[in-house]
């Protein structure tokens, strides 16, 4: 589970202070779906960047399953993200030298498994986004959709439990995008994993039960299209700005 | 980090920026490859002016210990023009050389630190034909032979220590008092003279046991000290007996040199204690300006390229880091620690610094060829004892009416500069490629491992 409190970052562009999260609240249990929404520049991927433990805040904390990010040392975030939390990328960011099943073991390499049981868990996380066959490939033999699906075998492969996915239909054609969006919603469903959707498309963000829209970096939530499969959440601040 | 991965991943991106690791391997190399020919070359300046002084000093021979003559008698002979022909034969201590009492060998080898000491006479034997006072419409030029008396059972110390015997036979302890002598083989094809022949020398009979080969400025007859020391034939210098003009000295050790120098110069007062540094300075003439050449703006060449070639490699290596920030990031992103992705930039940078020492050790190879075929001959003066100061005039001087002849002072010999390849350069030449390729590789290691995620991400998507 999630919880973040009070969490703010700012930056500087042309010596102007932005405010890309502002004393955010924030709780996302364990396997909720959880889609955000916003403008460019309005603090999604920042958020995510936080929740991944990418970028530390400028004041608050961010608690995952009562480790506290903010407060742990470098090396000891690295270890969670290397165990815990499996990113997918807009532009698939797969090593270009690499082949599929590399690609996918190279998620696997900070765990110090043995290269045998690297392989296989590589092999199976291909499997479980239908690219067994494609292994060998290299990312330029692949198309878009092919190349997040082993973006996505490779943030599978070391058995996360929770999934960031930063516009990972951004780059794909229409098709491709539900494909997509259906096979995160299935290894989600399968894994019982926590995942953070960040999409500009409304449509995509309205598969989650729960959608929240960044402005100004407030965190803004509002009804789902589907509040059957709504999970229970908190977040005060949020809720307060919305109304 | 798994080493097969690590491996894998290494070859991968070598492969797919063949072009840079090219460019920085072949920047790395032309920087190794030229240190590695300066370093050859100057390594064949040196061994020229070693195997110069050898000839002259003796291999083996840590210091020499000479004195001047008294200023009263330079070993010089004053031939005037009479009304009839004249015909000289003289024979004396070479110029500039003075004479030694031969008891301070005994005092030099009890100083601590000093291995062995033998005594050598360096004489000069000076032929002059002098046409009548009306005759005379040039000046003649005197020939002149090297003569060196030498202690047979000290054959280690001293210029008879280079020589290597093409016929007939060397020295032996039996010879100390026998007058046989060996004669260098040049000399003795240019003078018709083979193993067995009798020399005279200030009249003199001497037979021939061997013909030596060895360097060009070396002595042109050899004869044990005993007999050697019988020779004098100035009028001056009746007798030679119990004289030398050069003590050779050979340390223990590198470390005694200094002081065994010092004690020896309070034993002998007034002589002149040369080491093979000293004598290394008195070498003179274009194979001098070579070393000084190679010594001084080849190293700064070497040392500029070097570390241009650094400088290149680094700035590089910085730019691929750049060009790679997004997949560090997605690399720091998936759990990769900064140490994991410096330890892979590090392997490639390795790999390139190994690829550039190969195509170093190459291109030294090459240099160290151009230079040996391109080198024109040196020319090195040398004094011709060791211990004196090379005069600046050496013959004869004079006016028409007196004619001054001096016997022996510098020699010139002719030097072809090699720039031999060791196994000490190409072990340099694959340390620096190496340390280039580490040093190109910490920058972008340190680069990489100051990268944010977020940004490295941000600066992209």
């Amino acid at each position: 589970m999630y919880r973040l409190s009070s969490v703010t970052k700012t930056f500087k562009k042309n010596n102007q202070l932005v405010t890309a999260l502002d004393s955010l609240d924030l709780v996302i249990e364990d396997g909720e779906f959880l889609a955000i929404q916003g403008r460019t520049g309005h603090g999604k991927s920042t958020l995510l960047s936080v929740l991944g433990g990418l970028d530390r805040p400028d004041s608050g904390t961010v608690e995952l399953d009562g480790n506290l990010l903010t407060r742990m040392k470098e090396s000891e975030v690295t270890r969670i993200r290397a165990t815990t939390i499996g990113f997918i990328f807009q532009a698939f960011n797969l090593i270009p030298t690499l082949s599929a099943q590399e690609n996918v073991e190279a998620g696997l390499v900070p765990l110090g498994l043995s290269p045998d049981e690297r392989r296989e868990r590589a092999q199976e996380a291909l499997r479980s986004v239908k690219l067994a066959d494609r292994g060998h490939h290299l990312p330029s033999e692949l198309s878009g959709g092919q190349q997040q699906r082993v973006g996505i075998a490779r943030a599978l492969a070391k058995e996360p439990r929770v999934l960031l996915a930063d516009e990972p239909t951004g780059n794909l054609d229409e098709d491709t995008r539900d494909d997509i969006i259906d096979l995160l919603e299935e290894v989600r469903q399968r894994y019982r994993l926590t995942m953070i959707l960040v999409t500009h498309d409304t449509s995509l963000a309205h598969r989650a039960p729960r959608v929240g829209v960044m402005r100004n970096g407030l965190l803004i939530f509002q009804e789902s299209p589907r509040p059957e499969r709504r999970v229970p959440n908190w977040a005060p601040g949020a809720y307060a700005d919305d109304q | 980090m798994s080493t097969s991965f690590f491996l894998l991943y290494l070859r991968r991106e070598l492969l797919r920026r063949k072009r840079q690791a090219v460019v920085i391997a072949l920047g790395l190399a032309v920087g190794v490859g030229l240190v590695v020919t300066v370093g050859a070359a100057t390594d064949g300046v040196q061994k020229a002016q070693v195997a110069v002084l050898h000839g002259l000093y003796g291999i083996g021979t840590d210091l020499t210990v000479t004195t001047a003559p008294p200023k009263s008698d330079d070993n010089s002979k004053v031939v005037t023009p009479t009304d009839t022909p004249q015909h000289h034969d003289f024979l004396g201590p070479s110029m500039g050389l003075g004479v030694l009492d031969a008891a301070k060998l005994a005092d030099i080898a009890r100083v601590p630190g000093v291995q062995a000491a033998a005594g050598g006479l360096t004489l000069t034997n000076t032929k002059i034909n002098l046409a009548a006072a009306k005759d005379v419409k040039s000046l003649p030029i005197p020939t002149s032979t090297t003569v060196n008396g030498l202690d047979v059972a000290h054959q280690g110390l001293g210029p008879y220590a280079s020589v290597k015997i093409d016929k007939g036979r060397s020295f032996t302890g039996a010879d100390a008092a026998a007058r046989v002598a060996v004669v260098d083989s040049a000399w003795a094809a240019a003078n018709k003279v083979k193993v067995g022949s009798v020399l005279v020398l200030a009249n003199k009979r001497f037979t021939v046991i061997g013909l030596a080969g060895q360097g060009q400025n070396a002595p042109n007859i050899y004869v044990p000290l005993g007999p050697a020391q019988a020779l004098s034939s100035f009028q001056s210098m009746k007798t030679l007996a119990g004289r030398v003009t050069t003590i050779y000295v050979k340390a223990a050790n590198g470390a005694a040199l200094d002081s065994v120098q010092k004690n020896v110069t309070r034993l002998v007062p007034g002589a002149t204690v040369t080491s093979s540094s000293n004598l290394a300075g008195a070498v003179s003439g274009s194979l001098a300006s070579a070393a000084g050449l190679a010594k001084d703006l080849g190293r700064w060449l070497a040392i500029a390229s070097m570390a241009a070639a650094f400088l290149m490699a680094s700035l590089l290596t910085l730019a691929a880091v750049t060009r790679r920030v997004r997949e560090f990031g997605t690399l720091k992103a998936i759990g990769w620690r900064s140490r994991q992705i410096v330890l892979q930039l590090m392997g490639e940078a390795l790999i390139t610094g190994i690829i550039g020492a190969a195509l170093g050790v190459a291109l030294g190879f090459a240099g160290s060829a151009l230079v040996e075929w391109l080198a024109p001959e040196l020319r090195a003066t040398v004094a011709e004892n060791p211990g004196s100061a090379p005069p600046e005039v050496s013959t004869i001087s004079g006016g028409g009416v007196n004619t001054r002849v001096a016997p022996g002072s510098t020699h010139t010999v002719a030097v072809h500069l090699t720039a031999p390849m060791t196994l000490s350069a190409i072990l340099l030449a694959v340390l620096l490629a190496i340390a280039g390729g580490l040093v190109a590789g910490s920058f972008g290691g340190w680069r990489a491992a100051r990268l944010r995620p977020a940004e490295a991400l941000g600066r992209v998507a």
